[in-house]
């Protein structure tokens, strides 16, 4: 059964912000991206460094070495430590995202009125260049609003 | 010790060869006989290049290598089979060139590409015109790329010409995209592009090593490996063996010991700066185990054997590791007794299957043409 946590009002999130909560004894970051909300254990992979409070970057792709293009502004969470690069919506690593992967956990934004609340986007992922590996990523978590409230499932 | 068995046998239609020697060097008696090849403009100035700066208290190439008339090591050709192919039973020997040219030194990129030009002219006219064992490579003056590419062309189809060499230094890290011209023809002919020693610090070239100009010979020597590194990183980060996924490169006289870390480290920086590489489009140790191959001399020599070969493990020497001699320089590695005891598999293959495969050499060494 996954319990609900009141996270803070969205006028408190707007769109680049986030947040680090500690819900069920885990500290977790909830982020706004353009208006969608993620959740992700704020916990690196790598060598367990709070993930979370790094900067919230894009990144870049190519196929050819003269064409690098700067993409998913505003979607990548670049870890303080060491740098490794995160897929904000889906806690996939750029580098590989099926090798190492963040927690992320489910958001949404639930609306006072009978608005239904809008889905966040957990699988969408970004388009940069991806390696192919065997490993899960990050734990993620479903964020709803709900009256004007961020809220957290885990 | 080592007590790998010499087979004497030569190659033949039904047996692959068992010893692939990848770094030999030849020279020329009299360089007139290079100068005959030289444009007109510059045969004045003959056979030019600023020569090494630091002394060699064991001297640069072996005396028991001298030929009995006392022309230079590596000058004769009946010589060397005698004191090296027949000893060892080379079946193939890839013939490096004359490093001393330093090529990349010379200041004067148009008769750097020239003086490159001519001596690959006289390499196939004395030396792979002999058939037998030889293979050899043309000797590139990479300041001059678009010049090298047209030779590339021009002389890279003679069916014993198997690579192509750059001095392992330069002025620019070798990713950079003006040299890409070369890499592009490189790639057209099917020929691999190796990176061999002896020009760092001197003329035009940058110093040695990252900390500066060092003191000696020993250190200029010790450090050889940092440079290759240096190439090898540029290599890779400049997208050079993503952009041309045929082309291989090959690191002569760097040693080896340096590659685990190098790998593991370049692997580890990617994990965390992949932004500035996003073509690299797989972790960059696999693109060096694809497309980059090491010789081994001159090999490090642990107190215990066992760590040199675990570094061989640990580098896949069975795909990426050829063996080379040096002959006749002062450093040669005996092909008998310079690798450590290894498994029949990854002795095969470092001995003359990873060379065997990279230069496409048939069994048979007396099958390939000499025009």
């Amino acid at each position: 059964m996954e319990k609900r946590f009141e996270i803070c009002s969205t006028d408190e999130l707007p769109p680049g912000e986030r947040t680090i909560v500690e819900l069920n004894g885990h500290s977790i970051g909830v982020f706004n991206v353009n208006g969608e909300y993620h959740a992700l254990k704020n916990d690196c992979p790598h060598q367990r460094a709070p993930l979370c409070m790094g900067k919230v970057t894009g990144t870049t792709s190519a196929t050819d070495p003269e064409k690098v293009e700067w993409e998913d502004d505003g979607q990548i969470l670049r870890c303080p430590w060491h740098g490794w690069e995160f897929d904000i919506a889906t806690g996939e690593s750029v580098f590989n995202p099926h090798k190492v992967r963040a927690r992320s956990f489910d958001t949404a934004v639930e609306s006072t009125s009978d608005d239904t609340s809008e889905e966040s986007a957990t699988d969408g992922g970004c388009d940069c260049g991806a390696v192919e590996g065997d490993q899960p990523p990050v734990d993620t978590y479903e964020v709803d609003v709900e009256d004007q409230q961020v809220v957290v499932y885990l | 010790m080592s007590g790998r068995q010499v087979e004497q046998s030569t190659g033949s239609e039904d047996t692959a060869p068992t010893l692939i020697d990848c770094d030999i060097h030849q020279k020329w008696k009299d360089p007139e006989e290079v100068i005959a090849y030289l444009p007109d403009q510059y045969k004045d100035r003959g056979v030019q290049s600023p020569s090494i700066l630091y002394d060699n208290v064991a001297e640069f190439s072996r005396r028991d290598a001298i030929p009995d008339d006392g022309s230079p090591a590596g000058s004769s050709i009946e010589k060397m089979k005698e004191h090296h192919f027949e000893e060892f039973g080379v079946d193939y020997a890839v013939l490096t060139g004359n490093s001393y040219l330093n090529l990349t030194a010379l200041p004067n990129r148009d008769y750097a590409a020239e003086l490159a030009v001519a001596n690959n002219k006289w390499v196939i006219d004395n030396w792979l015109s002999e058939g037998g064992p030889f293979v050899g490579s043309l000797l590139a003056a990479p300041q001059k790329p678009e010049r090298m590419a047209e030779m590339i062309r021009e002389l890279g189809d003679h069916p014993r010409v198997v690579q192509v060499v750059m001095p392992m230094a330069s002025q620019h890290p070798y990713g950079h995209e003006y040299y890409w011209p070369m890499y592009e023809a490189a790639e057209e002919m099917g020929l691999p592009i190796a990176m061999h020693p002896y020009t760092e610090g001197h003329g035009v070239t940058r110093p040695p090593t990252g900390a500066g100009h060092p003191n000696t010979y020993f250190e200029w020597h010790t450090l050889l490996g940092t440079y290759a590194m240096g190439q090898l990183v540029s290599l890779v980060a400049e997208g050079v063996l993503a952009k041309f996924p045929d082309l291989n490169f090959v690191v002569i006289e760097g040693g080896l010991s340096w590659v685990p870390h190098f790998l593991w480290r370049m692997d580890k920086d990617w994990k965390a700066l992949r932004a500035q590489v996003p073509y690299l489009q797989k972790p960059p140790s696999e693109y060096v185990r694809d497309q980059v191959r090491f010789t081994t001399q001159p090999i490090e020599e642990p107190d215990n054997p066992e760590h040199l070969l675990q570094i061989l493990e640990m580098m896949h020497a069975e795909e990426t590791v050829m063996f080379a001699s040096d002959y006749p320089h002062w450093d040669t590695d005996s092909p008998v007794y310079a690798l450590p005891p290894m498994s029949d598999e990854m002795e095969q293959a470092v001995m003359a299957g990873n060379a065997q495969e990279l230069y496409g050499l048939p069994n048979d060494p007396t099958s390939l043409p000499t025009n």
